[in-house]
């Protein structure tokens, strides 16, 4: 009972200071973001379908767009560059999904870089992160004001997310050692009960002829 | 009297209310002790134990109680391993919302099966055997989660991981070879509530292995599969302790137990016929898999549930879906204890509605946490809907044993069966389709304990009543004799079969209530509480 009590006082108080950040800044919409980016994300490795996590490079471009009015990037300083999910990777997948209040948005949660917007186009050889999960992704930046705020964004698919998108297959995190020590404390525990049932039977015959 | 065999579940002790001052003991006079036998607790003439010491390892009862409630818990710690660590593994395995509902179902649906064959592995090769075979076998399903590369593979192994489930079986049958009947109840209520704890602990357990095993340097998606191992190794750990430790009766090994023959064997055919005719084992059955059944429907959903909806992360999360499981500690033996009180006042009838109210409270609760929005409250609703569900499986079983005295064994096993069914069932409603949000799911899962504890008004015993009727006034077939003596038929009852059933329905007039109680006989001359 006093350890579900000191357990609920600090769920408590780390809840609250968690719902404290909430309350300051008003809630930033993905439709109130400016389209001023022009983003590109091309694999490296020509003729490839499917890319290596960990291993496949994608070169990401973004400038601003040569539509965009002359001081449309005057309020951002740094950019952060994300892969996001394509719908297709969001089916039956509600963890993945899209919200257009961006604090709730789960469709970009791997960052890839986050770097000053210098006003000229910029441009990166990104390595695709060995953790990144399986997956068809494209990539958005965002233009990030003085307040923290997103302002702007660009991305390299279409408004649908339906060009451009690049398949990511995830390492399988098996590892032959681990399999090798997997069988082995099998067996192990296979031989255990083996080995405790023999000696007892024989410990029982030997009790029988007494 | 108590069944002197012992067999399980025979024992009533602690369910009819007239024996709260006996809870951990039974006072000498009515069970004779053997002042020749030694053991550091007083025992009866079988040298089973009269007294239920918490907190001694003493060789050989306490030791059994405690091997064997450890390595339940190991069971439900590796069942429900993969719980905490979905966030993890549904991004290596690339799976979806129903692939990782379907591995619940899963895990919950091989022990189904399973429970009923370790029941007849402990009637022939005894408890001790039957634990140590299934911890030890079981230990390589949950070593070859290093294996698993997609949805398949991980339902597969969720699956056969489940099988181990039925160490409750040979939990509940070895504390029968250990416990006087008298207090069998509440070991048995204790055993079966802390090993249900397994589903809390692994909610705290895998999260931080997994984080350790992280900051070593492992990759996620290779770091929650080496974490496997530690219950993987609980398991084999267990599984020796029980063999080197633990012994099949107080006096020794199996072989005594094949000289036993005092208490004639009962027809399979003919204790399942009775099971299966009695309409109130069903209710059980339904009702088990809404109090039981939920609480491993929520051991599988919930820490996934709030690290999605409230951002938290993975420990943290682990933490709170932790809390859900341990309340077991001491809401289960609280629920039998609340049926044990109302039937002090209401007799039999008060025990109806102590579950009644206990469960649908416990549903609305869980509507209440579907439906909670902020971090707080949804804890809140959480800890209130655990007490509610795990306070109600006390409860069933604190009247199941009256449902009937010949079929006892195979009504509990079909009640167990019951829980697993209705935890498939829910999970595979709410929890497996895109059809409904996580939260939609807890909230209708909710609806459907409320629904499905209404059952309960249609329970009725002849001789004590239900929650709407009173007990019947004809004066042959308003006893208990005659209700459970109306389990054998003319000829078993010329061979006097039925002897253990009358002294069993003699001790259960307690259940008519206060003004039965009240007219009772003397302390001094207190007949055996059963």
């Amino acid at each position: 009972m006093a350890v579900q009590t000191f357990l609920f006082a600090s769920l408590i108080f780390f809840s609250s200071s968690i719902e404290s950040n909430h309350g300051a800044t008003e809630v930033s919409l993905f439709t109130n973001l400016e389209n001023s980016l022009e983003v590109t994300a091309k694999p490296t490795r020509v003729g490839v379908v499917v890319l290596e996590a960990g291993k496949d490079m994608v070169r990401i471009t973004w400038m601003l767009k040569s539509s965009a009015k002359v001081n449309d990037d005057a309020s951002f300083k740094t950019v952060e560059v994300k892969l996001c999910y394509a719908p297709i990777s969001q089916v039956d997948r509600p963890w993945r999904k899209t919200h257009n209040e961006l604090s709730r948005d789960r469709s970009c949660p791997h960052k890839i870089v986050s770097k000053p917007y210098d006003k000229i186009p910029q441009s990166l050889n990104w390595t695709i992160d060995r953790e990144t999960p399986t997956g068809t992704y494209f990539v958005r930046v965002y233009g990030i004001g003085v307040n923290g705020q997103e302002v702007a964004y660009g991305q390299s698919s279409d408004a649908e997310k339906t060009t451009n998108l690049f398949s990511v297959e995830g390492i399988s995190g098996r590892h032959t050692s681990l399999d090798i020590a997997s069988i082995c404390f099998s067996v192990f525990s296979f031989g255990t009960l083996l080995v405790f049932l023999v000696k007892e039977k024989r410990k029982a015959n030997l009790q029988q002829r007494k | 009297m108590g069944d002197p065999s012992g067999e399980p579940g025979s024992s009533m002790h602690g369910v009819t209310g007239r024996e709260q001052s006996f809870a951990f003991s039974v006072a000498s006079p009515i069970v004779p002790t053997d002042t020749t036998a030694k053991f550091d607790l007083p025992v009866d003439t079988e040298h089973k134990a009269k007294v239920f010491k918490l907190f001694s390892f003493a060789n050989p009862h306490m030791r059994t109680f405690h091997l064997s409630w450890i390595s339940f818990s190991t069971c439900f710690v590796s069942t429900f391993a993969a719980a905490p660590l979905v966030p993890i593994i549904r991004e290596n395995l690339n799976l979806t919302k129903q692939d990782i509902g379907n591995a619940g179902v899963a895990s919950v649906s091989g022990s189904i099966f399973s429970r009923l064959v370790m029941g007849a592995v402990c009637d022939l090769l005894g408890p001790r055997y039957g634990c140590a075979f299934l911890v030890m076998l079981s230990a390589p399903t949950v070593f070859s989660m290093s294996f698993v590369a997609d949805a398949g593979g991980f339902i597969t192994v969720r699956f056969m991981i489940g099988f181990c489930l039925a160490t409750f079986v040979s939990c509940q049958y070895w504390m029968s070879t250990m416990f006087n009947s008298q207090i069998i109840g509440l070991v048995n209520g204790t055993a079966a509530g802390w090993g249900n704890m397994g589903g809390g602990i692994t909610q705290l357990l895998m999260p931080v292995v997994y984080e350790i095993i992280r900051r070593c340097g492992a990759t996620a998606f290779t770091a929650w599969r080496l974490a496997f191992f530690v219950p993987g190794w609980l398991h084999i750990i267990m599984g020796i302790l029980v063999l080197t430790l633990g012994q099949d009766l107080p006096d020794g090994n199996r072989s005594a137990l094949e000289k036993k023959g005092e208490v004639a064997k009962d027809k399979f055919g003919k204790i399942m016929w009775y099971a299966v005719t009695n309409y109130r084992t069903w209710i059980f059955v339904l009702l088990y898999g809404y109090s039981m059944g939920v609480e491993l429907s929520t051991d599988n959903v919930i820490a996934e549930y709030f690290f999605d909806r409230f951002h938290l992360k993975l420990h943290t999360a682990g933490i709170i879906a932790a809390s859900f499981g341990m309340a077991n500690f001491f809401a289960r033996p609280a629920g039998g204890y609340a049926s044990d009180i109302a039937a002090t006042y209401f007799g039999m009838r008060g025990r109806l509605w102590a579950l009644w109210i206990i469960q649908t409270a416990g549903g609305l609760f869980c509507v209440w946490l579907g439906r909670a929005n902020t971090l707080v409250t949804a804890i809140v609703a959480m800890i209130l809907f655990s007490l509610g569900a795990q306070a109600a499986c006390g409860a069933t079983f604190a009247i199941v044993p009256f449902v009937s005295r010949r079929a006892l064994g195979i009504i509990s096993g079909l009640t167990g069966a019951g829980g697993n069914f209705g935890s498939g069932l829910t999970q595979l409603i709410f929890f497996s389709t895109s059809q409904f949000t996580t939260e939609q799911g807890l909230t209708w899962m909710g609806v459907m304990i409320v629904a499905c504890t209404l059952p309960v008004t249609l329970i009725h015993f002849p001789q004590w009543g239900s929650m709407f009727l009173p007990p019947s006034k004809d004066p042959v077939k308003g006893t208990e004799e005659h209700y459970y003596a109306s389990e054998w038929n003319e000829q078993e009852k010329q061979k006097n079969m039925h002897q253990g059933s009358l002294r069993f329905a003699e001790n259960s007039k307690s259940e008519g209530g206060r003004r039965v109680r009240s007219a009772a006989t003397p302390p001094e001359n207190t007949p055996n509480n059963v």
